[in-house]
C-alpha cells in the first residue's frame, strides 16, 4: 500500500466510524437474529423486487418469484451482520413509508414508491466508491445494495429472467465472434 | 477392470500408475498399449465419463443458491469456496476432509477423483522452447535442464494429435507451432486490439489461445458446443480429460486394473536389487492396507502428494525418504503468478456482439528477456492471457438506479471491455518447499503437507511491468478507464505446482534423469509436474503429457533389455 493510499485510508476509516459508528450499533449487528421473521415480509420484498425490475414487456421480479430466492439468500448465504441490516432496512423502510405517505408500501403510487427506493439507495451508497468497500467490511452489506443485488441477480438466472428478460443460449454449438447487433437485442443470460 | 476392498485379484502387475490425473493417464495408457498388465491407482471415487458429470446439463436456475455457496459452506471451506462454484465444487477435495498446513498463504486446490484435475484443468496448451530448457544453465540457477526442445519436439507432436489442440501457428521461436486443429476465433474487439499490438513492438502478437477444446469431432470425441462449462464435465467430450479419453484408451486394451479410494502410503523398496518392489496402498473406505508388486512403477500423484509420498517412504537404504540422496525431494516448489495485469474499456464497435461462449481467450506469447534485458530487473518472463467481451448482467448489476430504465440496461449489452493478466515464470528457490509436518496427520493416519511458499523479488518486479506493459498495449489501441491491478492472490492459486522432484543430470543435486527414471531405483519414474526444473511461463500440462509418453516409451525399451 502506497502513502497516498494508507492516508486515503485513515481519512476513510475516521469519516466513517463519526458517521456511523456505535459500540452499541456494532454489537446489536452481530447478535442473534431471528432470520424466520423474513417469512412475514415476503410479500413486501416482492413489491420492493418488481420497482427495482417491474414488468415490461418481458416478464419482472414478481412473475420470476425473485423474493423466495432473496428469502433464500438472506436465510443461508448472508453474514450475520448484513442479515441484521436487511432486516432492520425493511423495517425502517415500513416506518419510513408510514410516516410519509400514511401506508402500507403495496398501497403506494408507483411515483411514490420509485421516491422510497430512492431514499433509500441515497442513504445507503457512498458517491466515493472505497467508503462503500470499507463501510461493508465493518457494517457489512446496506440493506438497499442486499436486496438490488440479489434482485437482479435472482431475476437474470431466474428460468423467466434468463430466457425471456435476457437471451438464453443453452447450447449455443458454434461460436460467431462478431455478428451485427440485432433490434432489441438482449444480453446473453451465461458468459 | 475395477477392483475395490479386498478383492482376491493378482497383486503383482507389469506396473502401477499411480494418480489418473493428467499425466497418470496418459502413463496408464501407454503402458497398457505396450502389453503392460497395469495397475492404475486412485485416492478418491470413480468419475465415469459422461455418467458421473452431474451438474454438466443444469441450468443457472437449478441451482438452490445460484453461483453462490452457503455461509456454513464458505466457513468450512475457507479455501476451497474462493476458488470452485456450485457447478463444479464436486471436483474438489474439501478443506474440511483434506487439511494441510502452509507456513504462508498457499492455496492448495486438489481434485481427488479418477481423472483429478484434467477434468477442471483450463486446457491451455502451449510448448516450451530451447530459451526454456536452457534458462537455467544460462542464468546459473539451480540446475540444468538434461533435455532440451529436440527431445521433447516429437513427444509434443504425438500428444497434440492425440488430445486434439485447437490453435494457429504464429512461427515464434519463443513458442513453437503444435499439431493444431482449426483455431478459435478471436472477437472484434479482440481482433482490433491484436491489430494494434502488430504496429507497436516487434517482438508482440496478440493470438488465439490454444487449447484441448475440439474445434472438430476428433477420437469420437467433440467437437467442443461452445458452452464454456467444462470444469463440470463435458457431456460431448469436447476437451480432453484422462476420464474421456486416456482411461478409456487403456481400458480398450484390456490390460488397466483401476483402484479408486486407494491413497498410496509408500513405496516399497527391495534391498536387494536396488529398485522399488511396489506400494502400501490404504483403501479409504475400510482404512485396510494392501500391498500392491510390479516391476516398474510411475508416480503420477500431482507434484505435491508425489513429494509426499517418497518422504513418507522411508528405509534403511531412504531414511530420508525414496530416492532422496540428493535432499532435493520436496524443494524448489514453483507455482506461476497470475495476479497482475489490466483492464479496459472501448466506446466502439456498438453495434457489433457474439453468440456462444467460447471456452478459452487470447495469448500475448512472451515478450520479454527473449534476448537479455538486464534493463527490465528481473529475469524470464510472461505471457498475457485475456479475453474481450461486452458487459453483460454481471457487470452491469451495480449500475446506479432502478426501474424499467435500469432494467434495460441490466438486460441489453453494454461497453466492451478487454481483462487481461500476465501468467509469469516463478524461479526454482531452494527454500520454497512442502515437507511432512511434523505432528498433524490426516484422517488414515498419513503425515500433513506442510507448504512452505512464496513469491519474491524477481516475481514482485515482474508482475509491476506486467501492469506496465499490459496498461500501455490497451491505452495505445485506444481503450478508456484503463487500470492495471496486481490481486495479490496466494502461491498456488495458478494451479501449476511443480518442481519437487526435479530432473537433472546429477544425482546429488536431481531425483530423476533425463528420462524421468530415479537415479537412485532405475524401475520408478516421475513424470507429473513435480519433475520440472524451472517453470517457464507457459501452462504445463502438455509437457506433463510429452514427458510422461516420452518415458514411457523409455521405460518399456529398458524392460526388454532386461535393464530394468
Amino acid at each position: 500500500m502506497d502513502r497516498r493510499t494508507t492516508i486515503k485510508s485513515i481519512i476513510v476509516v475516521a469519516y466513517v466510524g463519526l458517521s456511523s459508528f456505535s459500540f452499541y450499533k456494532w454489537i446489536a449487528l452481530n447478535s442473534a437474529i431471528d432470520i424466520q421473521s423474513l417469512d412475514q415480509k415476503k410479500s413486501l420484498i416482492a413489491e420492493l423486487g418488481e420497482v427495482i425490475i417491474p414488468r415490461t414487456d418481458t416478464p419482472g421480479a414478481k412473475d420470476a418469484k425473485v423474493e423466495e430466492y432473496t428469502i433464500r439468500m438472506i436465510k443461508y448465504c448472508t453474514e450475520r451482520i448484513s442479515q441484521h441490516n436487511f432486516l432492520n432496512g425493511l423495517n425502517d423502510l415500513e416506518v419510513y413509508v408510514q410516516k410519509n405517505y400514511k401506508r402500507d408500501f403495496a398501497a403506494c403510487t408507483e411515483k411514490e414508491k420509485i421516491a422510497v427506493l430512492q431514499h433509500f439507495e441515497d442513504k445507503s451508497v457512498f458517491k466515493v466508491k472505497v467508503l462503500n468497500k470499507i463501510n461493508n467490511k465493518f457494517f457489512g452489506i446496506p440493506f438497499f445494495v442486499r436486496l438490488k443485488q440479489l434482485t437482479t441477480e435472482g431475476y437474470c438466472i431466474s428460468e423467466l429472467g434468463a430466457t425471456k428478460g435476457l437471451a438464453y443460449d443453452y447450447i449455443p454449438h458454434m461460436y460467431q465472434p462478431c455478428i451485427p447487433l440485432t433490434k432489441d437485442q438482449k444480453s446473453w443470460a451465461t458468459k | 477392470m475395477y477392483i475395490a476392498g479386498n478383492s482376491k485379484v493378482d497383486s503383482s502387475f507389469d506396473a502401477i500408475v499411480i494418480g489418473s490425473g493428467i499425466s497418470g493417464g496418459w502413463a496408464a495408457m501407454e503402458l497398457c498399449k505396450k502389453g503392460m498388465k497395469t495397475l492404475l491407482l486412485e485416492r478418491g471415487r470413480d468419475v465415469k465419463h459422461i455418467v458421473d458429470y452431474k451438474t454438466a446439463n443444469l441450468n443457472p436456475w437449478d441451482f438452490e443458491f445460484g453461483p453462490n455457496f452457503t455461509t456454513k459452506h464458505i466457513q468450512q471451506n475457507p479455501m476451497i469456496s474462493q476458488n470452485t462454484s456450485p457447478g463444479d465444487q464436486d471436483f474438489f477435495a474439501s478443506d474440511v476432509d483434506h487439511p494441510y498446513h502452509a507456513e504462508k498463504p498457499f492455496s492448495w486446490l486438489r481434485g481427488y477423483q479418477v481423472g483429478g484435475r484434467s477434468l477442471t484443468w483450463g486446457r491451455q496448451c502451449y510448448r516450451w522452447s530451447d530459451l526454456d530448457f536452457e534458462a537455467n544453465l544460462k542464468d546459473k540457477i539451480a540446475v540444468d535442464w538434461p533435455i532440451r526442445y529436440q527431445h521433447i519436439a516429437p513427444w509434443y507432436d504425438y500428444v497434440e494429435q492425440f488430445i486434439g489442440v485447437s490453435g494457429k501457428a504464429e512461427n515464434l521461436s519463443q513458442l513453437p507451432d503444435g499439431k493444431f486443429l482449426p483455431p478459435m476465433q478471436l472477437n472484434c474487439i479482440e481482433n482490433h486490439l491484436a491489430e494494434s499490438i502488430l504496429k507497436g513492438d516487434q517482438h508482440r502478437l496478440l493470438t488465439i489461445a490454444r487449447v484441448a477444446n475440439l474445434t472438430k469431432g476428433w477420437d469420437s470425441r467433440g467437437p467442443c458446443q461452445n458452452r464454456n462449462l467444462c470444469s463440470r464435465g463435458c457431456p460431448f467430450g469436447g476437451y480432453f480429460s484422462s476420464n474421456s479419453s486416456t482411461i478409456p484408451a487403456a481400458f480398450q486394451t484390456g490390460n488397466l486394473t483401476l483402484r479408486p479410494y486407494s491413497i498410496v502410503a509408500e513405496l516399497l523398496y527391495d534391498e536387494h536389487h536396488d529398485k522399488a518392489k511396489g506400494v502400501r496402498v490404504i483403501d479409504t473406505l475400510t482404512n485396510e492396507s494392501f500391498e500392491y508388486f510390479a516391476k516398474v512403477v510411475f508416480v503420477n500423484a500431482s507434484t505435491i502428494p508425489t513429494a509426499g509420498i517418497l518422504l513418507n517412504s522411508k528405509s534403511h537404504r531412504f531414511p530420508d525418504g525414496f530416492g532422496n540422496d540428493s535432499g532435493e525431494v520436496g524443494h524448489n516448489l514453483m507455482d506461476h503468478h497470475s495476479s497482475a495485469g489490466a483492464y479496459g474499456e472501448y466506446d466502439g464497435f456498438q453495434d457489433q456482439y457474439y453468440k456462444g461462449r467460447r471456452p478459452c481467450g487470447f495469448l500475448i506469447p512472451r515478450y520479454r528477456n527473449l534476448k537479455p534485458q538486464p534493463e527490465l530487473g528481473f529475469l524470464r518472463g510472461y505471457n498475457i492471457q485475456g479475453d474481450g467481451e461486452r458487459a453483460e448482467w454481471e457487470d452491469r448489476q451495480n449500475e446506479p438506479g432502478f426501474g424499467a430504465d435500469f432494467k434495460k440496461r441490466l438486460t441489453t449489452p453494454g461497453k466492451w471491455s478487454i481483462w487481461m493478466a500476465g501468467w509469469g515464470e516463478c524461479l526454482p528457490y531452494h527454500e520454497n518447499k512442502v515437507s511432512l509436518h511434523a505432528s498433524k496427520v490426516d484422517k488414515w493416519g498419513l503425515p500433513q503437507m506442510d507448504i512452505d511458499f512464496s513469491f519474491k523479488e524477481n516475481e514482485a518486479k515482474m508482475m509491476e511491468d506486467i501492469m506496465k506493459t499490459s496498461a500501455e498495449m490497451l491505452s495505445a489501441a485506444g481503450f478508456n478507464n484503463v487500470s492495471s491491478f496486481n490481486y495479490h492472490k496466494p502461491g498456488g492459486s495458478t494451479v501449476h505446482e511443480m518442481g519437487t522432484a526435479r530432473m537433472g543430470r546429477d544425482p546429488k543435486t536431481s531425483v530423476v534423469n533425463g528420462n524421468n527414471q530415479m537415479h537412485a531405483a532405475k524401475n520408478v519414474f516421475i513424470t507429473d509436474g513435480s519433475c520440472m526444473t524451472s517453470s517457464a511461463c507457459q501452462n504445463p500440462s502438455l509437457t506433463y503429457m510429452a514427458l510422461t509418453a516420452r518415458a514411457c516409451e523409455f521405460a518399456a525399451r529398458e524392460m526388454k533389455a532386461g535393464n530394468i
